[in-house]
């Protein structure tokens, strides 16, 4: 006990002494404390991560981490995803839409000095296909990916794949470092083992490197040094911080602790006055209720009537008004702004949900709504929405028994189809509408509510029709019938798009909400 | 046990007096309070002036802007959630504690009274229970029962029956030896009579006196584990709960402050009373007692609260 203690009274000492030098000391200071004087920077968000390894990484801030250590063949400027323009890469496509040729346009590097070459995305590609089990692998499935020469790659698949730039823009198919990535364990045939290394260090050619990497504090990033994009880092620090409570958040923003925040709602985006810019777009992601179909998991939920029932029973302007500013609601499983997005949205229908609810067969018995309650999305709380819905839910004759945990508990449940009855979340990945197709029977998010092809063949089709497009007007109508089709037969009830706010301190300007990476953190710079 | 009864009654020669301690300020503003949230407790759903759960307000209004204490980020009533609170997590605190009594009791004098190689194991279980820091044990059982405000009763009915075992035991050791009780045995009491008629009156005043103690301890620990989220589940009215949904509107300072109150003062008024029922019964403000009745007055009672809690 007593050496920590010394420890850390010298460390004060130093603290307070390094204080006293002020402004006037030339050195470069680093600690989280001195990040307003361009060295460093601190983001505040709420961790939805698991590991630092773009192959296997799947989830808001992992995609943010990602990003920032790693480059994508493809890129979006800004917070414009529509359009999908070169990264490491240029490409051309043939007419089908099921091949594409990617050019290296050469002269980046990895974080090591080695240029990156066609080798290296060829790695990068088998390897997460490899990974059966990786969570980006479907990104790729039904693709093939083979080498032509140093500096060029194409992209093979059986089926038109006109969303394939806006897939390769997934921070999780940045490319590593084939030669570093394979001398720890990195394979193409499934047996990988690089994971553990990669959360150690980073691989990449990105505008930074992995410092320090702990999944439930804190990812400390570094400008990488062999950096040679056009893209550099204004900082020479990143911390992003896990900070589960939005008012946390508020509060290290306002107190100078932290100099962005990502997960602030419109209720509290409305205190920021002077000295802070907030960026307010509509996010991407959907709030949305599963209602699993599989009989052993849900029982009376794999009613289809139960989940008309669930869908007519709800008040949407009632849970809307919780979402704060900028949100809207969901008006199906596309979220408005995307290729196929309804125009309007489930209306509450209390005589409809009661008819819907008596051929159900329901008798009365409580059904547990499984969220999770430590991760805000958007800045909306799950646990009041929870909350509205059950009481809504209760007035149209269905109780629900709330049972919240925390989202690293909660999200296996979920992946696996455990839940009968869940509120969850889904952002974009890449920005195309053929993103949203998962929800689909007998697809990532569909089979999660236990719903398969069987159960819905009709419905599975349209999702193969509008994923396999190649006219740019029907593929609209495509995608459109798909989502009507799941408003009215499908196992979710779409509830709300958060809006999405990102505040910065005047100190920091460049802030913009991206939806698949939702900010690129080499964007933001110091104020001049 | 009805302490009103023995302020008015104060029998004389009971093992329990209520000299001029009792009526110190303290003792006095802690039986209030502590009354006062027990009425609360028991009639809170019949006044309250909204039902707790009802969303029909508008949300996040100030205190006294139409509602006596504010409303919540969901447009319920603050005060009618904290009126409803106090017949969620007082009733379960106070059995939880009784819970805890009976349990380290029974082990208490199980071990003391019959000594040897019974009193070593009971005496290990409670050692190795209480070398647990109390709310990480209670977390880890609640855990792993799942969420839920009666598992959280469990969990901390696990983790505090060890200090009533302890507290029970030294007595026990104390008393089983004394004159009258030998004397007792001779005339042919059974051990369990004996640990009954002779032993358990004098136990009995101590372990009342930490389990007052011990009921704000309750009311911190269920709290505690509803806040994290371990206890009561959304949408119960409980104060921890309420405390813990206050961090997603920190500016709306009323959502947290009142249920923090209410903690403190439930906590406070337990405490005091516990104090006071303490000097009560401690033998050394016992100065006016006579020779009479000295057989039967505790002669060894001395209470290791502080020092046996963790």
């Amino acid at each position: 006990m007593r050496s920590p203690r010394l420890l850390a009274l010298a460390l004060g000492a130093a603290l307070a002494l390094s204080a006293c030098s002020g402004g006037n000391s030339a050195q470069p200071q680093g600690g989280e404390g001195t990040a307003t004087s361009g060295g460093s920077l601190v983001v505040d968000t709420a961790f939805s991560l698991e590991t630092a390894d773009p192959g296997n990484t799947y989830d808001p801030t992992g995609n943010t981490i990602a990003k920032a250590l790693y480059e994508t063949l493809v890129d979006f400027k800004g917070s414009d995803v529509s359009t999908p323009v070169p990264g490491l890469a240029s490409w051309t496509q043939n007419a089908d839409a099921t091949q594409f040729t990617f050019t290296l346009e050469g002269g980046h590097t990895f974080s090591d000095g080695s240029p990156v070459e066609a080798s290296d995305v060829v790695f990068t590609m088998q390897r997460v296909q490899g990974m059966k089990e990786a969570k980006p692998n479907f990104l790729l499935n039904g693709i093939t990916v083979e080498q032509v020469d140093d500096t060029t790659v194409r992209f093979t698949s059986a089926t038109p794949s006109l969303q394939l730039p806006a897939i390769l823009a997934n921070p999780a198919l940045g490319i590593v470092n084939a030669d570093v990535v394979k001398e720890h364990g990195g394979t193409t045939d499934g047996s990988d083992t690089a994971k553990a290394y990669l959360d150690t260090a980073s691989a990449g050619s990105g505008p930074f490197v992995l410092d320090a990497f702990d999944v439930t504090s804190q990812v400390v990033l570094k400008r990488n040094p062999k950096y040679e994009g056009d893209e550099a880092p204004g900082y020479d620090r990143v911390v992003v911080r896990n900070t589960s409570e939005s008012a946390t958040q508020l509060i290290n923003l306002q107190g100078g602790d932290s100099q962005v925040a990502l997960d602030l709602n419109g209720d509290q985006v409305t205190q920021l006055k002077d000295g802070f810019t907030v960026a307010s777009v509509p996010s991407a992601s959907t709030i949305f209720l599963l209602v699993n179909q599989d009989p052993a998991v849900g029982g009376i939920t794999a009613n289809a009537q139960f989940a008309a029932a669930v869908r007519s029973a709800l008040d949407y302007s009632s849970l809307l008004e919780l979402a704060g500013a900028g949100a809207v609601q969901a008006t199906g499983v596309i979220p408005p702004g995307f290729t196929g997005a309804l125009p309007t949205g489930a209306t509450q229908d209390l005589a409809a949900s009661k008819a819907a609810l008596a051929a159900s067969g329901y008798d009365g018995s409580t059904i547990r709504l499984q969220y999770p309650n430590d991760y805000p999305v958007g800045g909306v709380e799950f646990t009041p929405l929870a909350e509205r819905v059950q009481s809504q839910l209760k007035a149209a004759g269905i109780n629900v028994e709330l049972a919240p945990a925390p989202i690293a508990t909660e999200l296996d449940a979920y992946v696996a189809g455990k839940e009968g009855f869940s509120m969850w979340f889904w952002g974009p990945d890449y920005a195309d509408s053929a993103n949203f197709l998962p929800f689909g029977p007998g697809l990532k998010v569909g089979l999660r509510a236990g719903w398969t092809v069987e159960a819905a063949p009709q419905i599975a089709q349209l999702a193969t029709t509008a994923g396999s497009a190649t006219d740019p007007a029907a593929r609209e109508g495509d995608f459109a019938a798909f989502a009507q089709a799941l408003q009215e037969q499908g196992p979710f009830v779409p509830l709300i798009v958060p809006g999405s706010n990102i505040a910065t301190a005047n100190t920091v300007t460049g802030a913009a909400y991206n939806s698949v990476w939702t900010v690129d953190l080499a964007e933001l710079k110091p104020t001049a | 046990m009805s302490l009103d009864g023995a302020l008015t009654r104060r029998p004389r020669g009971a093992w329990l007096r209520l000299p001029r301690v009792w009526r110190s300020p303290l003792a006095v503003v802690g039986a209030a309070i502590a009354v006062a949230w027990l009425v609360v407790a028991v009639s809170a759903p019949a006044w309250v002036p909204y039902p707790p759960d009802a969303q029909q307000l508008p949300r996040l209004s100030p205190p006294g802007e139409g509602t006596l204490l504010g409303t919540d980020a969901l447009g319920r009533d603050v005060f009618s959630r904290l009126m409803t609170g106090a017949s969620t997590t007082i009733p379960l605190a106070l059995g939880l504690v009784v819970a805890s009594a009976v349990i380290g009791v029974v082990v208490g004098a199980v071990a003391g009274w019959f000594g040897g190689w019974v009193d070593e194991a009971l005496m290990r279980l409670t050692d190795l229970v209480m070398a647990f820091p109390t709310v990480i044990l209670a977390m880890v059982v609640a855990a792993s029962l799942g969420p839920s405000l009666y598992n959280a009763v469990i969990a901390a009915v696990v983790v505090s029956w060890p200090q009533y075992a302890r507290v029970t035991r030294s007595l026990v050791l104390g008393l089983r030896t004394l004159n009258y009780v030998v004397a007792g045995r001779l005339l042919g009491r059974s051990p369990v009579t004996s640990l009954v008629v002779d032993v358990a009156p004098n136990v009995v005043g101590p372990v009342v006196v930490l389990a007052t103690l011990d009921v704000g301890a309750a009311v911190l620990l269920l709290s505690g584990l509803s806040f994290l989220g371990l206890g009561a589940q959304p949408p119960t009215a409980e104060w921890g709960s309420m405390i813990s949904g206050a961090l997603a509107n920190f500016d709306a300072w009323w959502i947290g402050t009142f249920p923090g109150l209410a903690i403190l003062t439930v906590v406070m008024a337990f405490n005091f009373l516990g104090d006071a029922l303490r000097d009560a019964v401690d033998p050394t403000s016992r100065t006016e007692r006579t020779a009479v009745g000295v057989a039967s007055a505790p002669q060894s009672v001395e209470l290791p609260v502080e020092e046996d809690r963790p």
